[in-house]
């Protein structure tokens, strides 16, 4: 019996791109999907609590609008939303051990790898992290 | 309702996370939070910019100051940790101080983070200029207004935009680093007294007992200004109290990092002054306290190794810059939220995830607040940066210490220890600031008492009268530092005022709360505050 289908979304291009492909995994599998929002204040800034109350609002907005989209192109899959108080890509691992995750579904940055390498780029930690497969969806050319 | 069961889907917990320390938001490990409070103090930087400085006011029993000036700020720590534990991993005075206080003085409260943060500013780009310059051996550079003003706005731009972006360093980096910057500063000052006990040093002084004596110090003003120098060199250690530890269990473990935090500063900052106003004497310090650590170095290591201390200060001090830029934008963010200061503050960047907008306007405002000053009085921003700096510390720290005295009041005499750390240690602390606060006042209120003796600001405010037999004057002018720091504060008076007129909604509208228990958490101070964001 295969596990959830963890989706990492955060309302950028690329996740906007893996949503209807996760949901389209899920559905295909039977499994359910989980779309998880990951956030962490950086501690040396302190004074965290109504910046994580606002990132934690942030997230949920995002993760709703993901879930009735996915709800719009598949009824029948089971979605769960998370908000999960971690980096992105330590939120999507965690996820992803806890469920026994069949995929993590990402999109990809769309930026330029050197960018991507400086800022941290959250399908790069998965592909050398994950325990289980990632699958990295390409954004759509934006106009 | 499909919709229904997600309206809160937050604080959904991943249940079967291993001994449910993942999840556990902001716990760190004891090491992550002796870097944070270390690194938010910025040691080498601290030196660099208050070495010179608390020489100029106290000659050879600077040392003394160094440890003197903690005492009130582990006063305070008490303060932010109990008042921690019912607005947990807050951490600010705003907050806090409306809850104890009233929104009135929170706001003030608020205001005085927001305007010390912006007071530092000058001071780390001067100091990321003239060092990035030492780096290079362009010692002309170093000591060019305009270049060093130059370096020292793109230190700015370079820095809000990592802050604004989020980038940050993996935990071992930081490790590397502080560790590197503390022994460093270490074998420094091992060689400087080496070398003054081997004898030969022009001007070196053998270190003294005395040294350490504040009883040494025979006038109260010249201790006062020194003293509101040093504990600048321990702003920022609090974070070490409030960042929440993994321990077995957070309440009765009272911050082991805090403790190890307090002990690894006090010995550096008391060996580093040692050493240093042993190797040329306190007259070099003071002389050169614009880059104090950078021609000290060269002296005591020579050519080849002296850049290791530079790149020290430099690390030091983009450590420090974040931890300015980041608190200042989440306060501001906090005062948003809380409708307190306009929304727009409290917008988060939906790319970045960062407190966009307030992370911006401080990097803008900060530039403004540097060029101006390097126009205004070019030849001493940061005596004048740190002194003003002072005075707004003296004054967020004091009123958060008083703070966690009124909003604990009843219980205060439940017990002995309650009565130490919740009634005495910070309410005593607080008044100690305070007192410096007044007695700087009337120090800088002295024109022959600024850095330049004589440099004077404001020269049109004129008085002269006896008050119960105190002679109060102010007939040449006002020092800058008094200028600075005060005016920065009082400015803040008008404008909370306004925006009490305008939007007394829901921020005003706040009444002071009282504790019950200590352990009871508070309620959120504005229940429901709307989602904000770009």
């Amino acid at each position: 019996m295969a596990g959830d289908v963890v989706l990492g979304y955060d309302d950028s291009a690329g996740s906007r791109a893996a949503l209807p492909v996760a949901v389209r995994v899920a559905k295909a599998f039977g499994a359910p999907l989980a779309v998880v929002f990951g956030y962490e204040p950086n501690p040396l800034g302190g004074e965290s609590t109504d910046y994580r109350l606002q990132l934690e609002r942030l997230g949920s907005d995002m993760v709703s609008k993901a879930l009735q989209e996915a709800r719009r192109l598949a009824p029948e899959v089971t979605v769960e939303p998370l908000v999960v108080p971690l980096r992105p890509a330590d939120s999507l691992l965690e996820a992803a051990r806890e469920r026994q995750a069949l995929v993590i579904v990402v999109g990809g940055t769309g930026e330029r790898p050197i960018v991507g390498a400086v800022l941290g780029s959250v399908p790069h930690k998965l592909l050398y992290l994950s325990p289980v497969p990632v699958l990295v969806v390409p954004a759509e050319e934006e106009d | 309702m499909v919709e229904a069961e997600i309206v809160q889907p937050t604080g959904i917990a991943l249940s079967a996370v291993p001994g449910g320390k993942g999840l556990k938001v902001g716990a760190l490990s004891m090491i992550s939070s002796l870097v944070i409070g270390v690194a938010s103090t910025a040691p080498a930087y601290s030196l660099a910019a208050a070495l010179g400085l608390v020489t100029a006011s106290v000659g050879l029993i600077a040392p003394a100051v160094m440890w003197l000036a903690f005492v009130p700020m582990l006063f305070i720590a008490a303060a932010y940790y109990y008042l921690n534990r019912a607005d947990p991993d807050c951490g600010t005075t705003f907050t806090w101080v409306t809850r104890a206080m009233g929104p009135k003085t929170g706001w003030i409260g608020g205001w005085g983070i927001l305007m010390t943060d912006l007071v530092v500013m000058p001071s780390l780009s001067q100091i990321a200029g003239a060092y990035t310059f030492s780096l290079f051996g362009a010692h002309g550079l170093a000591n060019s207004t305009f270049w060093v003003t130059f370096i020292g706005v793109i230190w700015i731009v370079v820095m809000t935009a990592i802050c604004y972006i989020g980038i940050e360093l993996s935990k071992n980096t930081q490790v590397f680093l502080l560790s590197a910057e503390l022994v460093i500063l270490t074998v420094f000052s091992i060689v400087a007294l080496t070398r003054v006990f081997e004898g030969g040093v022009a001007h070196s002084v053998h270190p003294a007992l005395a040294w350490v004596d504040p009883f040494k110090i025979h006038s109260v003003g010249a201790l006062s200004a020194a003293m509101l120098v040093a504990v600048f060199i321990y702003w920022g250690w609090d974070t070490a109290v409030t960042v929440n530890e993994e321990a077995d269990d957070i309440k009765r473990t009272p911050g082991r990092a805090a403790v190890l935090s307090t002990l690894v500063l006090v010995a550096i900052y008391l060996i580093v002054s040692i050493a240093a106003q042993s190797y040329h004497g306190a007259g070099f310090l003071t002389a050169h306290s614009a880059d104090v650590l950078s021609g000290l170095s060269h002296d005591v290591l020579g050519h080849d190794f002296s850049w290791l201390v530079i790149l020290a200060v430099l690390s030091s001090a983009s450590a420090s810059t974040q931890t300015t830029i980041l608190p200042a934008a989440r306060s501001a963010l906090s005062m948003a939220v809380h409708g307190a200061v306009p929304k727009r503050l409290g917008s988060i960047n939906r790319r970045y995830l960062s407190p966009g907008f307030a992370t911006l306007l401080f990097g803008v405002v900060s530039i403004v607040w540097y060029v101006v000053l390097t126009i205004i009085s070019p030849n001493d921003i940061l005596g004048n940066s740190i002194s003003a700096l002072g005075f707004g510390i003296a004054f967020y720290y004091g009123i958060t210490g008083i703070a966690c005295t009124v909003y604990y009041r009843k219980l205060v005499f439940k017990s002995l220890k309650n009565f130490l750390f919740i009634g005495v240690a910070p309410l005593l602390g607080g008044l100690v600031l305070f007192l410096m606060f007044v007695v700087s006042v009337f120090y800088y209120s002295n024109p022959a008492n600024s850095f330049i003796p004589g440099q004077a600001w404001l020269k049109f405010i004129h008085f002269d009268f006896h008050l119960f037999g105190w002679h109060i004057y102010v007939t040449k002018g006002l020092g800058p530092p008094l200028v600075l720091g005060v005016g920065l504060l009082l400015l803040g008076v008008p404008l909370m005022l306004y925006w009490r007129v305008r939007h007394p909604d829901p921020f005003f509208r706040h009444r002071a709360e009282v504790a019950e228990s200590i352990d009871g958490t508070a309620p959120p101070l504005t229940p429901g505050a709307v989602g904000l964001h770009d």
